[in-house]
């Protein structure tokens, strides 16, 4: 009986419309079922959500059995054994096939029971699923408002019903002048930070829960803008040319369309946003992509004949990451701009009425799809006025959404005016709050995707945190009423450190942490509270303070800030230097004013940016357009009373630069220190290796084709008596052995540190290990910090002593010494060894063939359609840099720590033999015979007595842990290859079909014999002392070793937080490859999946958190003060 | 109601010489265009008629008038201030009468036995209330006419009660505001350049003629007065119209015309022997919809 009920419980969730049974946790649902009654769950749930109508009832369907089967159906099952997924489902789960991928897998599931790995490629499919089907139905809505609808039927430009109001056409009295449109727009601020309620999936389903506090307003960058004024302009105007002219004056980009394509070809320049408002604005309406036609027929119609259009966008410097919305904004004040130049909008100047703001915030929602980006629906709030309560709204009958969704895509803005707040109230909160911007800019696409996962499945403790954080909603509309911005500010902390931290802990970060600390200890009861803006800490921020110290406390943050992030610069992706903005409240949100031909200037870094380009035509040459122009700067120039014109500025612009001009701009990393010749030198590059990989790679010999080992060579999955398998735990006298092993002190620890974890932060090149990315004992602890306190936890168990060495590429030798300095070895009292690398490689632009088989021949992930142009789109700019820059030269165009790379994990072993670490412990600690090493993301491996047992009694000179394979292990794994058994690194897989055959794969964990590893070098513990026998002993076994091509993506930095990542070719030597040696006795333990887990991607953090992952990393570990 | 007098309006710059144009009638009669459409009026019922046009004008109007010319006489529009006031040149004219009021560079083609005048003045003496013509237009064609929306008036077919009027909207404010129910996605009712007017239209016209925040106000502008003021229909007639101020609009007008008529075989075979025969040097061809009429009289 009890049986049926639970049964029901999970449909009758998704379908009641009592909130207190809609609101009730999966968990609390599923937390008592057995495996059994788990199965049955999910048969009823697949077959509810297939015949489900309701979107937002089968999106919830979805999310169930996603968590289940990746939360609440693998502990339930028998982890000592290994399914495998196939490779037809992974092949349609790339193909964004959700569908036929569940069908796939659950067939697998039907046949062979369920299993970890396949529960982990269901969980996968069916989050996919969920989520395309939540992005579908946001595209539908776009498309289906009123007023949007239109943009998709066009199909020719010849049919183009838009015309430009005749005001922006040039008089006949000046027919080479153009009047211009000029739209200044604020950004916004929210107040609440209503728990991310503003995501479109919420509010479409929740629109009780979604809503916010948002603040319109202008600002200035403390001691660079001598005013705070509107951030964004954007102007627009008739030229003399039948082209559409877009130009950027922040991100020093202009350019030319001249086909209608171009306009939809998003990433070939920067100026991708300025194409999705011209989109958007319906004057290139998206119904005409791949209409073929040119520019200038589109414009003949709209503009006339010969006519074409400029529109120029300038953000006043602000950088990316504010969480501003600065991005929507300017969207949204160059649709306002559009639309009004096309008389889609009554008012071609001034302010817009309510029904006008809504139209343009639907179109930059439109905009924002186009552009293969996204915003929350409160973003386009800088171009309503002052501030306003934007909440969702139940779909009525007259809605798209009605009988889809609960709530409405667009929410209702209601402006609050002197009434509710009053102007004493508003100039205390200006009196008070101090809007920084962290110097962090990060993605946070995974943590909406979190939230809104976790708000569907009711997450116990999140649920509950969303009710808390909309119980202080009100509380802050209160405190801003009444204009208690002490008040505000303690309630915005509390949402901070409660709610927002229980639904994401990943809100905060070290940065924030320290920050909140500092000002508490500096001003006491004078810092009133802290506030994140948008999706996450550590880029735009509020600080609120006593207004009698607030311009005290911003000098002081402005210099705080820039400490605190210099202490830790390595460890967290800091995108620039942190900066303080000035702010005031904008009472008008979007603002147009039409600005006569004669006196219609652009602003003057337009003309720094065009006038060079304009010069270097001869005069007869340029349009009468073009000509007047610069008569005009001309008479500006000399004009005294000109206090805009600045004739130095477009003087320099034409005039080449002197060196130190040019060495400002590259601040200090061009130092001689730093230089990249210099660290080529001191890391022992080897030019000669280099000159003949480049040779091999332009020549063919390497590459990612090469990579791959030959087809005919059979690779097939391990069976039994090739590993040995401790899954269902081992033997005590093992766990003896190991023990007594560790307490005479035979083994040490080595943690493989010298990676940047280019995936960990998408290529930012901070360090990995120092990133304190979870917090455990109350604080942040880093990946080195948590290896550490495994050490402990181990010695204090076992007793003895184990040295712990820390190998280091040139990346980041300095941050790692630097932090362990400052830190004594984050107080761990066991010996701690740096080992420096030895061995660094330049990296190279890619091959265009390379770039090709990565992009065509490897399985790629398709994205959703919008993203996929922006992808293509993306890559053949990149094809194209990479043929102009030269294929296989030197990658030089970056700062130098982002143009060498590690050569690899190989060579961290072989020096620890070169610099003599190795010689160094073993002279320490002669007890010394063994070492485990491991990967620096590997958090649960640790010095287990019983595997150490296994692997001492075993004799072999290498055993290594592999695990069973779950969907996200990719890169290869534990084959038999000809008959033997290896590691086939996933770079050499021939056939990616092979690799989900393998049931096991490699955590890379490595327990060593010391002596027989010395031995199979021909070395030994004497002659480690000598370096030159060193050098060839290592010399030649790396000779016997395969060499990979791999593409590593890099960032480049440049403007004001501005972000580019090329993918840039290296070389490496890999650790697994030990085993292709048959003179090296080499062994394979299967270890439970916890112990080998890796955390490669932030995304994984909420998973790995939320299935036990962080507790059984924790479990391992011994805390210290530090 | 009787509607006994009509309006034609020609007097907007460049297009004025429009209805001088001459074209071969249905019955092969070789006819101006005034004449063409004072006769489409006079099949109507209408029994005077007032041509609005350009100072200067009148002698070649009377000339291409024809036979007609007992029923016609002429106002003049002083200064070129905008369709609504060339109107307004009538008033005296129709003093309080209802009035057909057509456009002088549109030609009209009935589908039935009966003139689209004399459909349209059927529907407005039936219902007593101004009526304008109106047709089913594709959103591109939004910036060339008024359009009007509304509800279908029950029992009669094509017949609609009008509660918006806007002049030459973009498609974003039609597709807020001007859906009319019963018509495809992506159309509306356009403005025929054909309407049974009132006294009532007349005091609208008045009033923005006289607002100096228009500038040259057009007779949609008036017309989005009316529904607030009493019954106003738009009827969605059986019939073309041609309007012979667009580029190809006398060649198409023609055509139109002459394949309903007498001609037609001798016209199709000579079409058919003009497609036939292929250009030497065929030219690039753009296609090309016929470019925007007049901004004043083009949008009726």
């Amino acid at each position: 009986m009890p049986e049926v009920r639970s049964m029901n419980a999970l449909i009758e969730t998704i379908t009641t419309d009592q909130a207190d049974l809609r609101d009730r946790s999966l968990e609390s649902l599923v937390e008592d079922a057995t495996l059994s009654e788990l199965l049955d769950h999910i048969t009823e749930l697949d077959r509810f959500r297939r015949q489900e109508d309701n979107l937002y009832q089968r999106v919830r369907a979805l999310f169930f059995l996603s968590a289940i089967y990746r939360y609440h159906l693998p502990p339930r099952l028998d982890q000592s054994s290994s399914g495998s997924i196939p490779f037809e489902g992974y092949e349609h789960l790339l193909g964004r096939r959700f569908q036929e991928a569940i069908d796939e897998f659950l067939e697998v599931q039907s046949t062979d029971g369920a299993s970890d790995s396949l529960s982990s490629a269901l969980a996968s499919a069916y989050h996919e699923l969920g989520f395309q089907t939540l992005a579908d139905q946001v595209r539908h809505s776009v498309r289906t408002v009123r007023g949007n609808q239109w943009m998709f039927r066009l199909g020719h430009v010849a049919e183009h019903p838009l015309r430009i109001r005749k005001e922006l056409l040039p008089t006949k009295d000046a027919p080479n002048l153009s009047p211009v449109l000029k739209e200044t727009t604020a950004v916004r601020m929210d107040v609440s930070h209503s728990a991310w309620s503003d995501i479109f999936f919420l509010g479409m389903d929740y629109p009780e829960g979604a809503r916010v506090i948002n603040v319109s307003v202008d600002l200035g960058v403390r001691g660079r803008d001598d005013q705070v004024r509107p951030p964004i302009e954007t102007y627009l105007r008739v030229i003399d040319k039948p082209v559409f002219r877009l130009v950027s004056v922040d991100l020093n980009a202009s350019v030319e369309v001249t086909t209608i394509a171009e306009m939809f070809d998003f990433a070939r320049d920067y100026l991708g946003l300025l194409k999705a408002a011209v989109i958007a604005a319906g004057v290139v309406p998206p119904g005409l992509e791949g209409c073929g036609s040119d520019m200038a027929s589109l414009l003949e119609r709209v503009v006339g004949r010969g006519k074409g259009l400029e529109l120029v966008s300038k953000i006043n410097d602000i950088p990316k990451g504010s969480r501003l919305a600065v991005s929507t904004n300017l969207l949204g004040s160059l649709i306002s701009n559009l639309m009004r130049a096309t008389g889609q909008i009554q008012s071609l100047q001034g302010e817009l009425t309510e029904p006008d703001r809504r139209l343009i915030a639907a179109r930059a929602i439109l905009g924002e799809w186009i552009g293969g980006s996204g915003g929350g629906w409160q973003d386009s709030g800088g171009v309503w006025p002052g501030i306003k309560l934007i909440c969702g709204q139940i779909a009525g009958e007259e809605d798209p959404e009605f009988g889809i969704s609960r709530g409405r895509l667009m929410p209702d803005h209601e402006v609050l005016g002197e009434n509710r707040v009053s102007t004493e109230a508003r100039q205390k909160l200006q009196d008070s709050l101090v809007v920084v911007h962290g110097g962090m800019a990060q993605n946070v696409g995974p943590i909406l995707e979190m939230v809104t996962e976790h708000y569907l499945v009711r997450g116990r403790d999140q649920w509950v945190g969303r009710q808390e954080a909309m119980r202080i909603y009100d509380e802050v509309v209160e405190a801003l009423q009444q204009g208690d911005i002490c008040r505000l500010g303690s309630l915005t902390t509390e949402n901070f450190e409660g709610p927002l931290q229980s639904i994401i802990p990943w809100a905060t970060n070290r940065f924030t942490d320290v920050m909140i600390q500092r000002c508490r200890e500096q001003y006491g009861d004078q810092f009133w509270g802290f506030w994140m803006l948008g999706g996450m800490s550590g880029g735009g921020m509020g600080f609120i303070f006593d207004p009698t110290i607030k311009q005290d406390a911003q000098d002081w943050l402005s210099q705080e800030m820039v400490t605190v992030k210099r202490e830790l610069e390595t460890a967290l992706p800091f995108a620039m230097d942190p900066v303080v903005y000035d702010f005031q409240i904008n009472d008008d949100g979007t603002f147009a004013e039409l600005i006569p031909a004669q006196s219609a200037v652009l602003p003057q870094k337009y003309y720094a940016l065009m006038m060079p380009k304009w010069l270097r035509k001869p005069l007869r040459e340029l349009s009468p357009q073009t000509r007047e122009e610069l008569a005009g700067i001309s008479r500006r120039c000399s004009d005294p009373n000109d206090r805009e014109a600045n004739a130095a500025l477009l003087l320099r612009s034409v005039l080449p630069s002197d060196d130190k001009a040019s060495s400002d701009k590259k601040d200090d990393s061009q130092t001689s220190d730093d230089s990249l010749a210099a660290i080529l030198k001191r890391s022992g590059f080897d030019r000669s290796q280099h000159e003949q990989i480049r040779a091999d790679m332009r020549a063919g010999k390497f590459g990612l084709a090469a990579n791959r080992l030959s087809r005919d060579l059979k690779i097939t999955d391990v069976s039994k008596e090739h590993v040995t398998d401790t899954r269902d735990g081992l033997d005590d006298r093992l766990a003896d052995i190991g023990s007594k092993a560790i307490a005479n002190g035979e083994i040490g620890v080595v943690t493989l540190a010298a990676g940047v974890g280019s995936r960990w932060t998408q290529g930012a090149g901070v360090c990995k290990a120092l990133h304190p990315f979870h917090r455990f004992a109350g604080k942040h602890r880093s990946f080195l910090e948590i290896h550490l306190a495994k050490n402990r936890a181990a010695t204090s168990q076992n007793g003895g002593t184990i040295p712990h060495v820390i190998t280091t590429s040139w990346m980041t030798d300095e941050a790692i010494r630097t932090v362990l300095d400052r830190t004594e070895n984050y107080g761990h009292e066991g010996p701690v060894y740096v080992s420096s690398g030895r061995s660094v490689g330049l990296r190279m632009v890619p091959m265009v063939r390379d770039l090709h088989f990565l992009w065509e021949e490897t399985a790629q992930q398709v994205l959703d359609q919008q993203q996929q142009k922006m992808r293509e789109s993306a890559r053949s700019a990149i094809a194209n840099w990479a043929q102009q820059t030269g294929e296989g030269s030197d990658y030089t165009d970056n700062v130098a720590a982002q143009c060498v790379h590690p050569v690899g994990h190989w060579y961290e072993v072989p020096n620890l033999f070169r610099n003599g670490v190795l010689s160094q412990m073993l002279r320490d600690q002669p007890s010394l015979r063994y070492l485990m090493l491991h990967n620096i993301d590997t958090l649960g491996a640790n010095v287990a007595p019983g595997l150490f047992g296994l692997h001492i009694e075993s004799g072999a000179t290498l055993s290594y842990e592999v695990i069973p394979r779950r969907l996200e292990d990719r890169g290869g794994g534990l084959a038999l290859v000809a008959g033997r058994p290896r590691l086939v690194e996933g770079l050499a897989m021939p056939d990616e079909r092979i690799e989900f055959g393998l049931k096991f794969y490699n955590s890379m964990t490595t327990w060593i014999d010391i002596d027989a590893l010395l031995d199979s070098f021909g070395l030994n513990r004497d002659s480690l002392n000598d370096a030159s026998a060193v050098d060839s002993a290592v010399r030649q076994m790396a000779a016997r070793l395969p060499t990979y091509i791999t593409l590593k993506e890099v960032k480049k930095r440049w403007g004001h937080a501005q972000e580019d990542v090329f993918p840039v070719a290296q070389f490496e030597k890999l650790w697994g490859d030990m085993t292709t040696l048959s003179d090296i006795d080499s062994r394979f333990i299967v270890t439970p999946m916890r112990r080998g887990q890796q955390l490669k991607e932030p995304s994984q953090l909420d998973g790995w958190n939320r299935d036990g992952g962080s507790a059984y990393v924790n479990a391992l570990c011994k805390w210290n003060k530090s | 109601m009787r509607v006994r007098k009509a309006v034609i309006t020609a007097a907007a710059p460049n297009q004025n010489t429009l209805p001088l144009q001459r074209l071969v009638d249905g019955s092969g009669e070789e006819k101006t265009a005034l004449q063409l459409i004072v006769e489409e009026t006079l099949s109507a019922g209408v029994e005077e008629i007032c041509v609005v046009i350009q100072p200067g004008d009148e002698d070649n109007y009377r000339k291409a008038a024809g036979g007609s010319l007992g029923n016609i006489q002429f106002v003049h529009q002083e200064r070129p201030l905008g369709y609504a006031d060339a109107i307004l040149q009538a008033e005296s004219f129709c003093g309080d009468d209802p009035f057909l009021h057509l456009v002088g560079d549109h030609l009209y083609l009935s589908a039935t036995s009966k003139s689209c005048a004399a459909q349209l003045i059927e529907m407005a003496e039936h219902h007593s209330c101004p009526v304008s013509a109106v047709q089913s237009t594709r959103e591109h064609r939004l910036p060339y006419f008024g359009i009007v929306a509304g509800t279908s008036v029950p029992r009669f077919d094509g017949l609609y009660d009008v509660r918006t009027v806007v002049e030459k909207p973009t498609p974003t404010l039609a597709e807020q505001s001007l859906i009319t129910p019963g018509l495809r996605s992506g159309y509306y009712l356009g403005y025929f350049g054909m309407h049974v007017l009132t006294s009532a239209v007349m005091e609208c016209l008045h009033e923005v003629a006289s607002d100096e925040s228009m500038e040259r106000p057009s007779l949609s502008d008036a017309m989005a007065k009316l529904p607030h003021r009493g019954k106003y229909l738009a009827y969605q007639l059986r019939g073309r119209r041609y309007n012979i101020g667009e580029q190809y609009g006398v060649l198409i007008a023609q055509l139109a015309i002459g394949l309903s008529g007498r001609d037609r075989d001798l016209l199709l075979t000579e079409l058919v022997e003009l497609l036939a025969t292929r250009a030497e040097h065929p030219v690039a061809a753009t296609i090309d919809p016929p470019s925007e009429s007049s901004p004043l009289e083009g949008s009726n």
